[in-house]
């Protein structure tokens, strides 16, 4: 008997093993209308913007100058800065209480409560989705207005004798809204991480002589950091190009860098809009690099 | 004397959660170095008495004590007592080694003594080539040992091991009941070990604790709990067991038991002497009985009449199966010869009798 290694299998069809580049680019072709969108509805208009991000406007007509103008404005700008740092400001609040309400909840869920209720909760997070963006926002604002809902709260429970202005159009009801917008963001990542977690490590921990408090930050919070991750990045990242709620519940003072790029976009400053596009990209891009270094540096650590 | 103190002491201990009494006015001590194991069936109480002597559920009422300190409501980090999770619980985010050290970390153990006590640990269960392996990378039976390590090389005073070989198959619980054994001589410590396998606990406990319905049916050594059972529910659960029940009398030769068809059946001679009218029930191992064509003369045996309506051969032994006018009694005999098989064999459906020395039987309660 000879091996038959290197000769074709019996019993498969020739195809399988031929390799030819035809059955090769044959299996691809599931992938090509997502290709083709990401190609003709992302990577071609984002070059677009990137190369008009250095030309210049006159007379609203674009002018292929080859410039660094429009980014040097942006930074050389006041109103441009302050609002960008306000952005970020903003992203880091609302992550951090998101979060902060997110992790007790998906915790409690995920430890004590039976499979089936945790089912009816997370619904309960998800039914808002089946609503409109713009219809939750508008219902903040009735919400939150001078003769809204929590200012009538607060009169009945006689905390306050007046209505208060503190809530709508500024910045407190942006963090408000945002914050209501994307908890359940935060709270479906950080349950799927919990979800997974075995809860009798934590006992296990504090059996081995660490406080309850210990034993989560050692045992459980190194487990679910993807959780974590995912959060951050689900809720920061969408904040910061965040334009619908600023407008309806910012008004003039909670402006953010999103409404700032409409604006441009109305005045017909495309330039200037697509260099404050591609500068919040940067910035993402730049956390996102620091976020992996920042993730693999701890991993390191806590293996030390 | 703190050498004359118990490891562990229950007293009167009770635990309710809600209407369910798990555990109802147990008490027991443990001495220290003892191998100590809580058999039963599920739902009796077992988990819970080991979660209160670890402090991960507060006693409802009683008393409990380690190494003679009160300690109801100390926290779990603060008992000298670790426990081997059924599920192992080992961290998979920390190599072996990291797992075994955790503990020690907790302590505020610092530097190379760590490095010390881990290697020692790990060298004793036999996985110190392994200590730099993530858990997952490990199988079961490894696995279980990392669990045992970690929490040995604390030093507790008591280890608490809830069913730690039930996730393992059959020869490899085998061999870690021989291991545990060795290292529990090793270390000795006191183990507090839980288990529904009867096997387990007769092999390697020093006493067991027999648990039904949130009590304590019998403690005793692994002889007394085979062979005095304090009742027919503890007979029942360890080992094998023929019942034979009838009204007690006095015979002419001593203590017997009249059955329904009249015949009667010597009793242990030292039998407390039985109301007579009442029912009363000996119990005897089916190892301990003898079958065949005509019993013994003489006295000191227990006989009754049936017939054999089965004869397994099991290879290192038969078992024959005979009806009597007592119920099934089953004996169960090894043959050290050949021809003592084929002898047995050919008992099938003949009249014969089954016998025992009144010296191995026992009269129980009805449990
Ligand atoms: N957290 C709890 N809440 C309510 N009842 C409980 C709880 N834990 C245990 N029980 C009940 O207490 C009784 C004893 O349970 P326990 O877990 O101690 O049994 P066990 O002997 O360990 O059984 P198994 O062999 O199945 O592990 C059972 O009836 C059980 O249903
Ligand atoms: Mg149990």
């Amino acid at each position: 008997m000879t091996a038959q290694a290197g000769g074709p299998v019996p019993g498969l069809p020739a195809e399988a093993h031929a390799g030819s580049r035809g059955a090769a680019l044959g299996r691809l072709w599931p992938f090509g209308p997502a290709a083709a969108v990401l190609l003709f509805l992302f990577f071609i208009p984002l070059a677009i913007v990137f190369v008009y991000s250095f030309w210049t406007v006159q007379n609203l007509q674009l002018i292929p100058t080859w410039t660094l103008q429009n980014y040097l404005k942006f930074f050389q700008t006041d109103t441009y800065i302050r609002t960008f740092l306000k952005t970020i400001i903003m992203a880091v609040l609302v992550t951090a209480a998101g979060i902060g309400m997110a992790f007790p909840f998906a915790y409690f869920l995920a430890r004590y409560v039976s499979t089936r209720w945790q089912r009816v909760l997370l619904l309960a997070v998800i039914i808002p989705f089946w609503s409109s963006y713009l219809v939750r926002v508008y219902a903040w604002q009735a919400i939150l207005g001078e003769k809204g809902a929590l200012n009538w709260l607060l009169m009945q429970v006689g905390l306050i004798s007046e209505p208060l202005t503190i809530f709508l159009y500024n910045d407190v009801g942006v963090f408000i809204v945002l914050t209501y917008v994307y908890f359940p963001f935060a709270a479906l990542s950080l349950y799927s991480s919990l979800e997974k977690f075995d809860f009798t490590q934590l006992t296990a921990a504090q059996d081995l002589g660490a406080t309850p408090l210990r034993a989560m930050r050692r045992i459980l919070l190194p487990q679910v950091r993807p959780g974590f991750i995912t959060a951050m990045i689900f809720v920061f990242i969408p904040i910061i190009g965040e334009y619908l709620t600023p407008t309806l519940v910012g008004g003039t003072k909670g402006v953010l860098i999103g409404n700032l790029i409409v604006n441009f976009y109305r005045g017909g400053a495309f330039p200037a809009m697509a260099a404050a596009s591609f500068i919040i990209a940067a910035f993402i891009i730049l956390l996102l690099v620091l976020f992996r270094r920042y993730l693999q540096l701890d991993d390191v650590v806590t293996k030390l | 004397m703190p050498d004359d103190l118990p490891a562990i002491e229950l007293v009167h201990a009770t635990k309710r959660y809600g209407d369910t009494v798990a555990l109802d006015d147990v008490s027991m001590r443990i001495a220290p170095g003892e191998f100590y194991c809580l058999l039963g069936p599920s739902g009796c109480g077992k988990t819970t008495t080991l979660n209160l002597i670890g402090g991960f559920v507060p006693l409802t009422s009683g008393e409990l004590r380690i190494e003679g300190q009160q300690v109801n409501d100390l926290p779990p980090h603060k008992r000298n007592v670790n426990t081997v999770f059924q599920n192992y619980a080992l961290f998979p985010h920390m190599s072996v080694a990291r797992n075994v050290a955790f503990g020690l970390e907790m302590d505020g153990v610092k530097g190379p003594e760590v490095e010390r006590r881990v290697d020692e640990y790990l060298e004793l269960v036999g996985l110190l080539a392994l200590k730099d392996r993530l858990p997952q990378q490990l199988s079961g039976g490894q696995q279980q040992r990392v669990a045992l390590a970690r929490a040995l090389v604390k030093r507790p005073a008591v280890l608490l091991l809830d069913e730690p070989l039930g996730a393992l198959d059959l020869k490899l619980r085998k061999q870690m009941q021989v291991e545990l054994a060795r290292i529990h001589r090793q270390v000795r410590t006191t183990f507090v070990f839980v288990t529904h396998d009867q096997g387990e606990a007769l092999s390697m406990a020093t006493r067991i604790a027999v648990m039904d319905a949130g009590r304590i049916a019998q403690e005793g050594t692994p002889q007394e709990i085979y062979y005095q059972p304090a009742d027919r529910f503890v007979a029942d659960f360890i080992g094998e067991s023929n019942f034979v029940a009838g009204r007690p009398s006095q015979g002419t030769d001593g203590p017997v038991l009249e059955l329904a068809s009249g015949e009667r059946v010597a009793l242990p001679a030292a039998t407390a002497s039985l109301a007579t009218g009442e029912e009363a029930t000996v119990m005897v191992r089916p190892e301990c009985v003898d079958v065949g064509l005509e019993p013994p003369p003489g006295p000191g045996w227990a006989v009754i009449r049936g017939r054999a309506i089965g004869v397994s051969f099991l290879g290192d032994l038969t078992r024959v199966t005979v009806v009597t006018a007592a119920g099934e009694v089953v004996a169960s005999r090894p043959h050290a010869e050949r021809s003592r098989a084929a002898a047995l064999g050919s008992l099938l459906d003949e009249e014969v009798s089954v016998w025992w020395s009144t010296a191995e039987s026992i009269v129980i309660r009805q449990g």
